[in-house]
């Protein structure tokens, strides 16, 4: 049966319990993170100066309710999770629902990862070698991640790249931009 | 009123802001056209460029590029089956088939005609509405303020997708990040770790710019080129007796998403899905529906439209964004020190007239520039993905930069965009994390003066009726969320045992 839009309002994510079950490691894994920030985040609390100047509530008021509010949902997320995965069945074809953005192909961690270190890499790159090259870089390597062929084309349009950005930020807009040995 | 005209009079002849709205129409198009390429991530892409420009400019060239933006989706979506914007999912399904049979120019036309319909009506109800309620605001205390950044939470958390309880976490998450930095009534520093970096807080522009582009880049990494459209296309705009026919889907369109655009969480996708299910509902060809209904893309093109208008209601009398969209938008608005509420009204009028009049020239100049730009948009939308990705990401740093040429805030907005891509893994709804983050700092300076009015004595917030009703909306919100929630699950599991 085709699926009614509605039925996507009401359940934006299109999940249906056999998803559910399938993504009950994710939601333990989310509930010990979120767990694993506030205990940390009280911990740093205690880092914070006592001021003369402080209120009743003082400077580190809010942020104690915030860890405690937050150690709460963690744990109600962690338990909900661990029955969630102790009532789990087996799995089931998942029913086809209309399609929604968190039906989306989701790159797998080491691919993300990969891509965020190439924007890594610009950081520590561009006050050693400049603005200029450290864009060109950046554009060809991300292109060859992606899947660009390594050939001239891909250098060209990098090097054009890396000119058309300087040209804009550097001499149309006047913002200084890092610059390095080269340039 | 007069007052009113003679500051629009004075901004339309005595300064740049016509250049300022097609520009951010311009870039509104283009971002929106490109698929992966949200409203909301077209707005924070242009946030540190409108740094250095007057408020009035650069709350014109947002606004702008949001009203750009929500045409600029339903060109893929019309062309290529896939949306460029959330809110152009609804078009995809009679656009791509008028597509098909040979009608895509038709289609396009449809989309632009019925945008500016929705756009004009959108426009009416924000100058309408907007100042009327922002006065409301008038009454309100220390206390009320704070019970209102709790509704602003409690509801966005409550109405995005996904759980309750991974909203409402995402928002702490949010409110723990606005009190890194300075402690505004102490002075003293509060998780800087030393840095002297930090010692301003976090910039809400990085951690949009981290959490909505550098987030959705790393994705789509290694997902497929999209392109692929061949043919040449030109927007045929509908004839008078199409635009006869269409009145009654684009009446629909405008009451849904005037409606939504005020609802927090609304937003334009809801909207567009809602309005066409009731022009399928309120039309005399219902089974033309899904086979390529003019009336199916002017319905939801109207809607998402009139919600790039309407939804900067809340947002300007409360400062209450109600979607990701205006939740950029906030945050020009406070890159400029400008404060949402009755006093942006008395204060800073040009900045209010010029976003109005900014808008109706998006508005109408969108005829003009939709039509032009549909070649560029067409030429982007086949470029290889693998370019774009290092093009898009080289924009993102080197624009940050401009902010406070600090390498520390390339660092940061990257931080986000991992903290965002594991957010969406896991099912956590960001923009609570995001309104976090704006709201944070009315909510604590709102509790601590509360509490240093009343020495310490919680009950001042029950003896504001303002703040009482606020906070008790906000309980309804969240109860009637974890009612649905459980619903939900009930039905599913009855499903599953069908099944």
């Amino acid at each position: 049966m085709t699926p009614r839009f509605s039925d996507n309002l009401r359940n934006p994510s299109g999940k249906t319990s056999s998803m559910t079950d399938r993504t009950a490691p994710k939601d333990l894994a989310g509930g010990l993170a979120v767990l694993a920030i506030a205990i940390l985040y009280y911990l740093f609390i205690g880092d914070i100066a006592e001021s003369s100047l402080a209120d009743d509530v003082g400077a580190g008021g809010l942020p104690r309710i915030l860890a405690f509010v937050l150690a709460g949902f963690g744990v109600v997320l962690v338990a909900r999770a661990i029955i969630e995965g102790a009532l789990a069945r087996a799995p089931k074809p998942i029913v086809a629902t209309a399609p929604s953005r968190d039906d989306d192909p989701i790159a797998p961690l080491p691919r993300a990862l990969g891509f965020l270190g190439f924007g890594a890499a610009y950081v520590v790159l561009v006050p050693i070698i400049g603005y200029l090259p450290a864009i060109a870089l950046l554009i060809g390597a991300i292109a060859l991640f992606e899947g660009a062929a390594a050939n001239w084309k891909t250098a060209l349009i990098a090097a054009g790249g890396a000119v058309g950005y300087w040209a804009i930020f550097v001499k149309l807009l006047g913002v200084r931009q890092p610059s390095g040995w080269f340039f | 009123m007069m007052h009113s005209l003679g500051i629009a009079f004075d901004l339309l002849f005595g300064s740049p802001i016509i250049l300022f709205s097609i520009a951010g129409l311009i870039w509104g198009i283009i971002g929106g056209s490109l698929p992966g390429i949200s409203a909301s991530i077209t707005m924070a892409l242009l946030l540190p460029f409108t740094y250095g420009m007057a408020p009035v400019q650069a709350i014109v060239m947002l606004a702008c590029t949001y009203i750009g933006a929500e045409y600029g989706g339903s060109i893929p979506a019309i062309l290529i089956r896939t949306p460029g914007t959330n809110s152009a999912a609804a078009t995809v399904i009679d656009g791509y088939e008028m597509k098909k049979q040979g009608r895509a120019g038709e289609a396009l036309g449809i989309s632009l005609w019925s945008g500016v319909i929705g756009s004009l009506f959108g426009l009416v109800m924000l100058v309408a509405l907007t100042e009327p309620l922002s006065w409301v605001a008038l009454a309100f205390k220390p206390t009320s303020y704070f019970a209102l950044g709790i509704l602003g939470l409690s509801v966005i958390a409550s109405m995005t997708n996904g759980s309750l309880l991974k909203g409402l976490a995402a928002a702490v998450v949010g409110l723990m990040i606005s009190t890194i930095g300075t402690d505004p009534i102490s002075g003293v520093t509060r998780f800087t770790f030393g840095s002297p970096e930090l010692l301003g807080g976090v910039e809400p522009v990085l951690i949009m710019i981290g959490i909505f582009a550098v987030s959705e880049l790393m994705m789509q990494s290694g997902s497929r080129d999209i392109g692929g459209l061949r043919e040449q296309v030109k927007v045929r705009l509908p004839s008078l007796n199409m635009m006869n026919r269409l009145k009654r889907s684009q009446f629909i369109g405008c009451l849904l998403g005037t409606f939504e655009g005020l609802t927090p969480g609304g937003g334009g996708s809801i909207a567009a899905f809602l309005s066409y299910n009731e022009a399928r509902r309120w039309s005399k060809e219902p089974e033309k529906f899904g086979k390529g209904s003019e009336e199916g893309v002017a319905a939801p093109e109207t809607a998402n439209n009139t919600v790039a208008s309407t939804a900067l209601i809340p947002l300007l009398s409360f400062g209450i964004p109600s979607s990701n969209s205006t939740a950029v938008l906030l945050g020009g608005l406070l890159i400029h020190g400008l404060l949402p509420g009755p006093r942006l009204f008395e204060q800073n009028a040009d900045v209010v007239v010029g976003l109005y009049l900014g808008s109706f020239i998006a508005t109408l100049a969108q005829i003009v520039v939709g039509i032009l730009l549909l070649p560029v948009c067409v030429w982007l939308v086949n470029r290889p993905r693998a370019y774009l990705a290092g093009f898009i990401l080289a924009l993102i740093l080197s624009g940050i930069y401009t902010l406070n040429t600090s390498l520390a805030d390339l660092g940061i907005a990257l931080g986000m965009g991992l903290v965002g891509y594991l957010m969406r893994r896991a099912g956590y709804p960001f923009l609570p994390l995001i309104l976090g983050v704006v709201l944070g700092h009315m909510v604590e300076s709102s509790y601590r003066r509360s509490l240093l009015l009343s020495g310490g004595d919680h009950s001042i917030f029950l003896e504001d009726p303002i703040a009482v009703g606020l906070l008790l909306a906000s309980a309804v919100f969240v109860t009637l969320s974890l009612v649905r929630e459980f619903r939900d699950a009930r039905n599913a599991k009855l499903k599953d045992a069908h099944a």
